[in-house]
């Protein structure tokens, strides 16, 4: 049954559905919805998990690294601020392979501070060895939250769901929430192997040496490479189960024939698709693709679905300062590693909440189409702007 | 591997043992009162028995080496205690009452002593005097299976534990009923038997496989003053004798006792009991009024003196007598004078008095205690015969000395002889001698705690009852547990507990060192309150 | 599996790689073995993680797990919620240095104690960050010296106070809380065992000496332990909701010298006049304690001396059995 759901509603009722026995918080905007809604259900006997109010997003990520360690399915969300300070634990909660499971509900990161969406603090944490995965809008972020359990748990991988803050979280959509009936029969219960328990103890988390340490990041590397297979799979049959299906590694729009394609993640691709539609409209042979995961990076996927192109558009809404867009280059170094001279233009907008509208796209698109690919430009900056420094 | 998880306790695959550069070693120590009880009493294993109260065990283990506890624990001069390193913690263990105490046990329990073996040897032997030495010997030959036969002179056994210890100290049924145990192990007594004179001794040569001679040194030294005779005068073991065998001389009001060892001071003590105002005239000075020079110093006992003086004897300090004044036919009292040298130039114990220095002490009888000599008379043969066929003990030997001493000398001669006649009887050897002194222990796990004494009563004229009673039975419990237990493990568990490497097994009835771990580090030997554990260094 | 010892699970077995009389891995080995085998343990970096869980090789016997420096008692918090989702009363112990404790680790304790997560936290306080080098840390008294706060022409050591993170513990009104050291082994055990009879967050402040970053010989560990009570600079208190409810009373009070003489991180206090300031401020700290805990009590003297004696038969007072590994 289709409800009208805010998205933090949609994903806290899928994340309900789940069944986690722990779920740990601590209060950031844009996440703070979610974790209410959670606390609510949990006080009217919905559901049956403990809700820790952890006392900073380190302790939360802890909490949930813990309870995962003793083979418990646990929860947590963050976003921005919150998610760099959790940052060490990220790592550790990686290295240490425990299938948790969190929503980052992306915002800006400071300085200056911000409250609104985009995508630097997920970027930031690329490294951290978690599989990320962005979704475009509320239905998609529910169904995927329960995805995320799934291939955790298949592959002792962390996931981290990536859905924009406030254009999401915050954003009435009609949603199918999946039915506790079908999340049961998609989601088996967490056997952990190597839970805490004394009866089969255990040491996890001793000390490498230059003669190991190697082989556990080996290890890791190919563990993420390998989860790409489990991430298609994972979609697919949740298809199977509700009938709804956003794509495994990526989505698809107009791509056949396309020429041009521009390449972005999350939120964004609804007004991509509008501006595409505007383009063909007037004859451009416009597609796009939303990359769905981004760690593991799917390099071969990618490259055989941008085949194809003649020029591709990176729109992302995050940077790495002194390099330049994150997308755009990972896009650019996989591309050329198979040979492909597509030329790939990046932009890098939306930082901090900045709209882009379909207006601003369209005029990207057009942009690209017209000069060079410099290496990165970005969209609507007001060059003079009052924050610029000598 | 991959998944960060290590396999639990797979670090005992590594030996961290190969760090060390010093090893802790379990080791038993010899206490420092075992080292100087004469007996050689395993004290601190007698004494550890008794904390377990296992009190016929305590018995029997203290017996092995002194036959005679009840008897010791009243007479002996205990240095034990002098030598017992709880005196740098608190006060020294009063091993002397619970000696007592156990052979106070087992003549309230008819405990038995047991002979080591059901056979009995084809040789033979005799003892010659049934005194300290001679019963000490006849009990170790008797437990081993030798048929032993005593000879004794006079018509009682006890030697000077009969005739020279007044009753209030040893009560005679003690001493007794002590010397009934020891014989009852098949041992043949033969009273008033007077080898050299009653019986000869080749005769005895002949008889008997071995012979030991344990006479005592029963011949009073006389005064060089040829006044020094007569009725009114007497030698100290002359008038113990007397009282002990329950005929004692009428004592006129004021006494001169001569002398300044335990028989003066037990001449004295009976003298007032029987009613006399006592003087004990001594030629050494108090006790610590010469500190390193003990021949010096008065040789009784402190506890003697103490008691003695508090039962209103007067004792006068570094006087000798130059002559005794008679008359009427006794004694009027004695000249004495100021000692100046107590030794001559051979070292021969002969006071010299200053001239000029005299005074006159009245007393109607003099009672001279001032030594004793061993009385070969008849035996002179024996004395050219050495080892094994006869053996001299006690304070035929060593001149008079202590009832221990002549105890452990008994044991030293029987366990000679022992070691030819036995199987299986080595020469007693010592535990390994390692000393444990009181800076080897340490003291941080030791409570202090008050020495238990008994009380002593004081006498009232005429009573030679005992009065120095034994401990209470709480009391008994409280003085032996304050036993260190010197160099001996007594399980408390410090090493086990505080080894930060686990490098400490307990088994069911020990400690063991791990040495494929044990670092060295030392915390189990200094943290041993009892100095059990050494460490030794393993680089050269 | 080490099973050599058929008396105490040695649920921290041998073959760490701790110093030869490393007073941590002394209280950690005591600690783990009274509370036994059935527990999950949860450690913060440190001497005691990185000493027992090197080169692929563990001496932990119970399950066991590190994340990093700080979030031990966050970590610890989870595990608790965990098994109180389904009602499993498994006891959870965290495992830390007085890094990981007064410091760095102090945010993650202060909200697991705050939201009442039945969770044992035992800190192992060797005075300093010794696995990295003996740096200080807010644990390190008044005077030490160490690398980062070496004594030179204008330093005296450490500038700062000791923490007392028993009083910011117990300003969170836990049910309880205690120090502890590993002279006083019988006195341990009962706080341990007391500890594991509560439910609730329960706080436990070992001091555990280090010969190599005290500066004192190895096999005066626990000597130093005992004297750092017997002054009054480490008092041994319970604390129950915050109010103090027993002390252990000395014997007597030894001046703060005796200690201070046995350990070469004070050896600087000795030889100039300044130093000898701070060893006099040193012994007024001690005092305040004695004065403030009425350690010193006419009525109840010599707790100290009672619970060191040595006692026959005793055979170290573990008196449990081995659990028999399961396969």
């Amino acid at each position: 049954m289709r409800q009208q759901l805010e998205g933090s509603h949609a994903v806290a009722s899928a994340v309900a559905r789940c069944r986690p026995r722990v779920i740990a918080a601590y209060p950031i905007t844009p996440q703070t919805h979610i974790i209410e809604h959670l606390a609510r259900m949990i006080a009217d006997g919905d559901l049956d998990s403990e809700f820790v109010s952890a006392e900073s997003e380190f302790a939360a990520a802890s909490i949930v690294l813990g309870a995962v360690a003793t083979g418990e399915r646990a929860f947590t969300a963050t976003a921005s601020q919150g998610l760099l300070l959790m940052t060490e634990v990220l790592f550790n909660i990686a290295g240490l392979r425990l299938p948790v499971v969190m929503i980052c509900a992306n915002r800006a990161v400071s300085a200056p501070i911000s409250i609104f969406n985009d995508h630097q603090d997920s970027m930031s944490l690329r490294d951290a060895g978690w599989i990320q995965l962005y979704v475009e809008s509320n239905q998609e972020a529910a169904d995927t939250v329960v995805q995320a359990y799934r291939i955790a748990e298949t592959c002792a991988l962390p996931v981290m769901v990536c859905m924009d803050g406030f254009f999401l979280t915050h954003t009435f959509e009609p949603v199918e929430l999946p039915t506790q009936e079908e999340v049961d029969r998609y989601l088996p219960p967490l056997r952990f192997p190597r839970a805490l328990n004394p009866a089969r103890p255990m040491t996890l988390g001793g000390g490498a040496e230059p003669d190991n340490y190697l082989e556990y990041r080996a290890s890791q590397h190919r563990a993420l490479d390998d989860a790409a297979e489990t991430i298609a799979h994972a979609s697919t049959e949740y298809a199977q189960v509700t009938g709804r299906d956003h794509g495994g590694l990526f989505e698809a729009y107009r791509l056949a024939d396309a020429h041009t394609v521009v390449v972005a993640l999350g939120s964004v691709m609804g007004a991509i698709k509008d501006s595409v539609d505007a383009l063909r409209h007037q004859g451009q042979a416009v597609g796009a693709l939303r990359l769905r995961c981004f760690r593991p990076f799917p390099s071969q996927a990618l490259v055989r679905a941008l085949a194809g192109a003649q020029r591709i558009v990176v729109v992302e809404k995050a940077l790495s300062a002194g390099a330049g867009g994150i997308l755009a280059c990972e896009l650019r170094a996989c591309l050329q590693q198979a040979g492909s001279a597509c030329p790939v233009h990046g932009f890098v907008g939306g930082l901090g909440g900045r709209d882009l509208t379909v207006n601003t796209l369209t005029a990207v698109i057009d942009a690209a189409a017209k000069s060079p690919a410099p290496a990165c430009r970005f969209i609507d900056c007001h060059e003079t702007g009052p924050l610029e420094t000598g | 591997m991959t998944r960060l998880d290590f396999a639990p306790g797979s670090s005992i695959a590594y030996h961290t043992g190969d760090w060390r550069v010093q090893q802790p070693v379990y080791r038993d120590k010899w206490p420092p009162c075992s080292r100087a009880c004469p007996c050689g009493e395993d004290i601190q294993a007698w004494l550890a028995l008794a904390n377990d109260h296992e009190w016929e065990a305590a018995w029997r283990k203290l017996t092995e080496r002194n036959p005679l506890p009840a008897v010791l624990g009243r007479i002996c001069f205990h240095p034990c205690e002098g030598a017992c390193n709880r005196r740098a913690l608190d006060t020294a263990v009063n091993v002397h009452a619970l000696e007592r105490e156990l052979g106070d046990r087992a003549l309230r329990n008819g405990w038995r002593h047991e002979r080591l073996t059901a056979r009995f040897t084809n040789r033979k032997v005799a003892v010659i005097g049934a005194g300290p030495a001679g019963l000490s010997f006849a009990f170790q030959m008797a437990r081993h299976g030798v048929p032993v036969t005593l000879f004794e002179a006079t018509d009682r056994p006890g030697g000077t534990l009969a005739s020279g210890i007044p009753a209030y100290r040893l009560p005679r049924d003690v001493l007794e009923r002590e010397i009934d145990a020891i014989l009852d192990l098949g041992i043949t007594l033969q009273t008033g038997v007077r080898i050299g004179t009653d019986r000869d001794v080749d005769c005895l040569r002949e008889s008997f496989d071995a012979i030991f001679l344990a006479i005592g040194a029963q011949r009073p030294r006389r005064h060089p003053d040829g006044g020094a005779e007569g009725a009114g005068i007497l030698t100290g073991l002359d008038f113990l004798h007397q009282v002990n065998t329950g005929s004692p001389p009428a004592v006129p009001s004021r006494v001169a006792v001569i002398g300044g060892g335990n028989t003066a001071m037990d001449a004295a003590r009976c003298a007032r009991r029987l009613g006399a105002d006592v003087t004990v005239i001594c030629a050494q000075g108090p006790h610590g009024s010469q500190p390193g020079h003990p021949d010096a110093e008065i040789t009784a006992l402190p506890e003697e003196v103490r008691q003695a003086e508090a039962e209103g004897i007067r004792i006068r300090y570094r006087l000798g007598v130059r002559r005794v004044v008679h008359g009427g036919g006794q004694p009027a009292g004695v000249e004495i004078a100021r000692v100046d040298r107590l030794h001559d130039l051979e070292g021969r114990f002969h006071p010299r008095l200053f001239a000029g220095t005299e005074e006159f002490l009245p007393a109607g009888m003099v009672i001279f205690a001032i030594g004793q000599e061993v009385d070969w008379r008849g035996l002179d043969t024996l004395k050219t015969l050495s080892p094994p066929e006869v053996m001299v003990g006690g304070d035929a030997a060593s001149g008079p000395r202590f009832a221990a001493t002549a105890i452990g000398s008994g044991f030293q001669a029987a366990s000679t002889l022992l070691a030819r006649w036995v199987e299986g009887v080595t020469t007693h050897a010592e535990r390994e001698s390692r000393e444990i002194p009181a800076q080897a222990l340490n003291l941080a796990y030791y409570r202090p705690e008050p020495r238990q004494e008994p009380p002593a009563s004081f006498a009232s004229p005429n009573d030679f009852r005992e009065i120095v009673p034994g401990l209470d039975a709480a009391a008994v419990e409280k003085e032996a547990v304050r036993c260190l237990s010197c160099g001996v493990c007594f399980h408390c568990g410090n090493c086990w507990n505080f080894c930060p490497d686990a490098a400490i097994l307990r088994r069911e009835d020990r400690f063991t060192v791990d040495t494929d771990y044990c670092k060295g580090c030392g915390i189990c030997a200094r943290e041993c309150p009892c100095g059990h554990i050494d460490m030794e260094s393993l680089l050269t | 599996m080490d099973t050599r010892d058929p008396f105490r699970e040695n649920v921290l077995a041998a073959g760490h790689r701790a110093c030869a009389g490393c007073g941590e891995a002394m209280a950690a080995r005591m600690v783990t073995d009274l509370i036994g085998s059935e527990a999950i343990y949860v450690a913060a970096t440190g001497c005691l993680q990185v000493f027992t869980t090197h080169n692929a090789q563990s001496a932990w016997q119970v399950p066991w797990i590190h994340s990093v420096f700080a979030n031990a008692a966050a970590v610890a918090a989870g595990i608790e919620a965990a098994l109180r989702a389904r009602g499993d009363n498994t006891p959870v112990v965290v495992q830390a240095g007085d890094g990981g404790t007064f410091d760095i680790g102090l945010q993650c304790l202060s909200g697991m104690i705050e939201r009442g997560h039945d969770v044992l936290f035992v800190c192992y306080d060797n005075e300093g960050y010794m696995n990295t080098g003996v740096q200080r840390s807010g644990s390190t008294p008044h005077a030490v010296r160490t690398t980062t706060s070496p004594p030179g022409r204008l330093r005296a050591g450490k500038r700062h106070l000791k923490k007392d993170v028993l009083a910011i513990v117990g300003a969170h009104h836990l049910p309880y809380a205690a120090t502890a050291t590993v002279a006083f082994f019988s006195d341990l055990q009962d706080k341990v065992k007391k500890a594991l009879s509560i439910r609730g967050p329960r706080f436990l402040q070992v001091l555990a000496p280090c010969p190599l970053g005290w500066d004192h010989a190895a096999e005066r560990t626990v000597e130093v332990a005992r004297l750092a009570v017997e002054t009054g600079l480490f008092p041994l208190v319970e604390l129950e909701y915050g109010t103090p409810t027993s002390v252990m009373h000395l014997a007597r009070q030894r001046p703060v010298e005796d200690y201070l003489e046995l350990q070469g991180r004070f050896r600087h206090l000795f030889a100039s006049d300044r130093g000898r300031e701070e060893i006099r401020h040193l012994q007024a700290l001690a005092d305040t304690h004695v004065a403030h805990y009425g350690l010193l009590d006419p009525d109840r003297p010599g707790a100290t001396e009672a619970s060191v004696a040595a006692r026959r038969h005793a055979w170290g007072g573990y008196a449990r059995p081995r659990r028999e590994p399961s396969s």
